[in-house]
């Protein structure tokens, strides 16, 4: 089995963020809108940001495809959207919270694809984010309930969207056939080609 | 979906795209650094003459994209205003607390969030993608499959958005509803994702075929040399100029009553 | 020269082999052209040859012998996935970049290149998504040249571009052959027929059938021809003499189905089109043509009232809570766009569910009327390109609709595919359903269409009847407005 990234993964790889990158820039404004309330409501979709990271890699399953797959996200709102909304800062972000999903699919040694490592990846991005926030936001400096509010929110979230959601998002998307072209082959399908011909 | 723009070169243009990119980022880590919102708000008063300037870009199109930065500001500052640490009460009224110091916080965070935006724009604005890869590759030695695949995907870009509206009507024609609440929510990322997700990768496959089709090779020459001039001297120059010149004013006319939003 | 012997291929998940023990040889110098159904594994032959299969392509793959090149260029099918650069200058030295080509010697290169292919312009920087589809793939010609090919692989070149562009591709191949071996693969034989010396045809097994000269493969296979749907000089004559093909009726009413006065639709506040007065009857076979970004789409979305429009639309059909967009049955030009269920039988129940029904009979009646019964397991996203069309007019059709819209329904279509949603549209506009369809082929627009409205610049230019026995009954065959 192949490990190492071909042109075609990373081509793929960064095409999958952008298209999250599009449904962001859907999803960008009313984050922010949310965001007004201060309660942490937003915090909720949070793991819109994280993905295409979870995605990437339950399609792909290679190394270092999630963080390609954060770093583009990132890269392809800074050059769709102008990037005001933080522009590259969001790099920063991308980096962080790709480490935090690697991380997670490494120890498992890239090689297991259940929803629960999904989660769990959701989870190592969740902390990745909270990292940089602390410096970013002062994150640190608010009551402590309130910090507790947004750590569970955003961790909620992630799981859910990063986690459930992109799983069930890539079964869906594995009855479509696409993901056939993409994923490498297993030694049984070169097996069969010593058949008797029918 | 293409829109080109129409712009003058200025001489941020010109700069070396990576260098202009390292300097943005350290820009970036020495604000996170900044804790004092005086000096904050007189940088961003100096990059916003840059941004206003010299990008070259009509001014309309520069009002457009900085019009949500009061959302910005007041996004990154409520959360911190109403519910920071402090001491010394403003008012307080059910979980919402306001205190001197969290206000101020707060407002450093608003700042803070409009001056990243700023630089951002700044930076998005005067480069080129493609002249940012091809420099990565020859300053950073970026591996060209990374600079090539990504300057592709670009390239696709316009067509996933025009295919993101097609979708758009194409759901709407078909009549599909969504539930509400957690599930409503996956529906419309399941609705949206599964078909440009399909398109999109059997699209970017073909591409990446088609790329190594025409001999692909990370041994390569390149059509653009990226090479430093006077201008990226300036520049450095001038970033020092405008944080030496913003940190002696705001020790100087204070805007804001504190000079540092940590407590701890 | 190039050669493979007992190749055998078969994809992963597939019950059965695409090639067993197939063997070619292909002598250098030769012009080889490769037809075959859609699923007889011409691509991948191709793939295979090229070495993109298994090099970069992982399929599985065994043979005796496999002598191929690795100096070859391929053109592929799709203009606007076969770029990464998003200037022509930039696409061009890409390739050039690849074959480390010293950089100041690429500029004149590149006019070379781009005279060869004979395209011109003032300033080689120039945007590639402004080309138009002929253009592009001669750019992609001219990028296969730039590696200076031994053999030349064209897959398809110009499946999706109209006739005018069709021919200036083919022209331009034709200019620009010369020692090389050139492996073609294409179903409009009326370009083609003139280049090659040898012609293998393949069937949907992925075995070779014929293996011979052009002359005596289209006469002694014509038939096949058609059962695999590649368009040859007289498919349209052909079609035309068949049974399937009924005469149009003056079926034609004056009944008034939709009428638009002084309308104009818009795109983030600018106007795109705009007609004075048009009128759509019942039982009329609408063709709106037009160049690219001439505003067909718009017109077609301003009718559907999914963008922004002023003046007065007046729908004459039964009035109900549903909006506009759901009352009129419309086919996008991407069918998987439109496709929402998991299954073929469910994406029809879909449509049904919507309108209050979920009669198992109709969905039943349905698939086997547009020959879908035999997948109505199967993910749409899996069937094949003709299946997806037949599907999305079949979700389309079964809410009963009084009129159907339609974006390029046979945009790169082989002839069967074509014919086929041509008969199944003909029998709905029979039944008195209104066909209103965005085309560029000039053959349905001649004898199929009712009314012809010809776009330009955002603007109704012309109203056309082009049934010539449809104009004595009106009078005038064209009247400029």
């Amino acid at each position: 089995m192949k490990k190492k990234l071909t042109l075609t993964d990373i081509l793929v790889t960064i095409v999958i963020a952008l298209i999250f990158s599009v449904i962001y820039k859907v999803w960008g404004p009313l984050y922010n809108i949310l965001s007004v309330f201060g309660l942490h409501v937003d915090q909720l979709i949070y793991g819109m940001w994280f993905m295409a990271a979870t995605i990437a890699f339950l399609i792909i399953r290679k190394p270092g495809v999630a963080l390609i797959a954060e770093l583009a996200a990132a890269q392809g709102g800074e050059f769709l959207f102008g990037g005001q909304w933080g522009g590259i800062s969001l790099l920063l972000y991308g980096f962080v919270q790709g480490i935090g999903c690697e991380v997670v699919f490494a120890l498992f040694k890239y090689k297991s694809y259940h929803l629960f490592i999904a989660c769990l990846a959701a989870i190592g991005a969740t902390i990745g984010s909270l990292f940089l926030d602390v410096f970013y936001g002062y994150i640190d400096q608010l009551a402590l309930w309130n910090l507790t509010l947004l750590i569970v929110a955003r961790l909620i979230g992630a799981i859910v969207i990063t986690g459930v959601f992109a799983f069930y998002i890539v079964k869906a998307l594995e009855k479509t056939g696409v993901t056939k072209i993409i994923r490498p082959l297993s030694a049984d399908d070169y097996q069969s080609l010593e058949e008797e011909i029918r | 979906m293409h829109f080109e723009l129409t712009y003058r070169q200025t001489w941020l243009h010109a700069l070396h795209p990576v260098f202009k990119f390292v300097m943005v980022i350290v820009l970036f880590v020495a604000i996170l650094f900044i804790h004092n919102p005086n000096f904050l708000f007189y940088m961003l008063i100096g990059f916003g003459f840059l941004y206003i300037g010299w990008t070259g870009h009509s001014f309309k199109l520069i009002s457009i994209l900085s019009s949500p930065f009061l959302i910005i500001f007041v996004s990154s500052a409520t959360s911190m205003m109403f519910f920071g640490d402090g001491t010394n009460t403003w008012y307080k009224i059910g979980l919402i607390h306001i205190t001197e110091e969290s206000f101020y916080r707060g407002v450093h965070l608003g700042l803070r969030g409009i001056l990243f935006g700023l630089l951002g724009l700044l930076f998005a604005l005067t480069t080129r993608p493609v002249l940012l890869f091809y420099s990565a590759m020859q300053t950073l030695k970026l591996k060209p499959k990374y600079a090539y695949a990504f300057m592709a995907a670009i390239n696709l870009l316009p067509i996933m958005v025009s295919e993101f509206q097609t979708l758009r009507n194409a759901l709407k024609v078909r009549g599909v509803t969504y539930n509400s609440g957690i599930k409503g929510v996956y529906q419309r990322i399941q609705y949206f994702s599964i078909p440009l997700l399909a398109q999109s990768i059997r699209r970017a496959h073909r591409t990446a075929i088609a790329m190594e089709a025409k001999q692909f090779s990370n041994d390569r020459t390149y059509y653009y040399q990226v090479s430093y001039s006077l201008k990226d001297l300036y520049f450095t120059f001038l970033i020092l100029a405008i944080m030496a010149t913003s940190f002696w004013v705001s020790t100087i006319y204070s805007v804001f009553p504190i000079d540092n939003v940590r407590m701890r | 020269m190039l050669e493979v012997e007992k190749l055998r291929v078969k994809f992963p998940d597939s019950d059965h082999f695409l090639f067993k023990d197939l063997s070619l040889s292909i002598p250098f110098g030769q012009k080889v052209l490769i037809v075959g159904p859609s699923g007889s594994g011409k691509s991948t032959l191709l793939q295979i040859l090229a070495g993109l299969i298994p090099n970069i392509i992982e399929v599985p793959l065994k043979a005796e012998k496999l002598q191929i090149t690795s100096n070859y260029g391929i053109v592929f099918q799709d203009p606007d996935s076969q770029f990464c650069m998003p200037y022509v200058d930039e696409e061009l030295a890409f390739v050039l970049e690849n074959n480390q080509v010293p950089a100041v010697e690429m500029t004149e290169i590149i006019y070379d290149l781009l005279a060869k292919v004979n395209v011109r312009f003032e300033n080689i920087h120039t945007p590639i998504h402004q080309l138009s589809g002929g253009m592009k793939q001669r750019l992609a010609i001219a990028s296969a040249l730039a590696l200076q090919p031994q053999v030349l692989f064209l897959d398809e070149p110009t499946a999706l571009l109209d006739v005018e562009g069709s021919k200036q591709v083919w022209d331009t191949i034709t200019s620009i052959q010369g020692e090389q071996t050139i492996v073609i693969i294409e179903h409009k034989m009326e370009f083609v027929s003139d280049i090659v010396d040898r012609v293998i045809m393949l069937d949907d097994q992925g075995k070779i059938v014929a293996d011979n000269s052009p002359s005596y493969v289209f006469q002694h296979y014509k038939q096949d021809f058609d059962q695999y749907g590649i368009w040859h000089p007289t498919s349209w004559s052909d079609y035309l003499a068949s049974k399937s093909f009924k005469a149009i009726q003056t079926n034609r009413s004056n009944q008034k189905l939709i009428e638009l006065e002084s309308v104009s639709g818009y795109y983030q506040k600018t106007r795109r089109i705009f007609v004075e007065n048009i009128v759509i009857n019942k039982g009329d076979w609408i063709a709106i043509t037009g160049a690219n970004g001439s505003g067909k789409s718009t017109l077609v979305q301003t009718i559907m009232q999914l963008i922004k429009t002023k003046g007065t639309i007046h729908y004459h059909f039964a009035d109900g809570r549903l909006p506009i967009y759901q009352k009129i049955a419309f086919v996008f030009q991407n069918p998987e766009l439109q496709f929402v269920t998991n299954s073929v039988y469910h994406e029809l129940a879909f449509s049904l569910k919507n309108k209050g029904n979920s009669n198992h009979t109709i969905i039943e009646n349905h698939l086997m009327r547009y020959r879908l019964a035999h997948v109505r397991e199967l993910h749409p996203y899996q069937l094949s390109m003709g299946q997806k069309r037949r599907l999305s007019v079949a979700t389309a059709t079964i809410m009963a609709e009084d009129i159907i819209i339609l974006d390029e329904p046979t945009f790169g279509q082989d002839a069967i595919n074509t014919f086929m949603m041509l008969d199944c549209l003909e029998e709905l506009r029979q039944q008195g359903i209104t066909i209103v369809m965005v085309t560029h082929d000039q053959q349905i627009v001649d004898h199929l269409a009712t009314k012809e409205w010809i776009i330009e610049q955002g603007q109704l230019a012309e109203e056309r009847y082009p049934c010539s026995f449809l104009s004595k009954e009106v009078g005038d065959s064209t009247h400029a407005l």
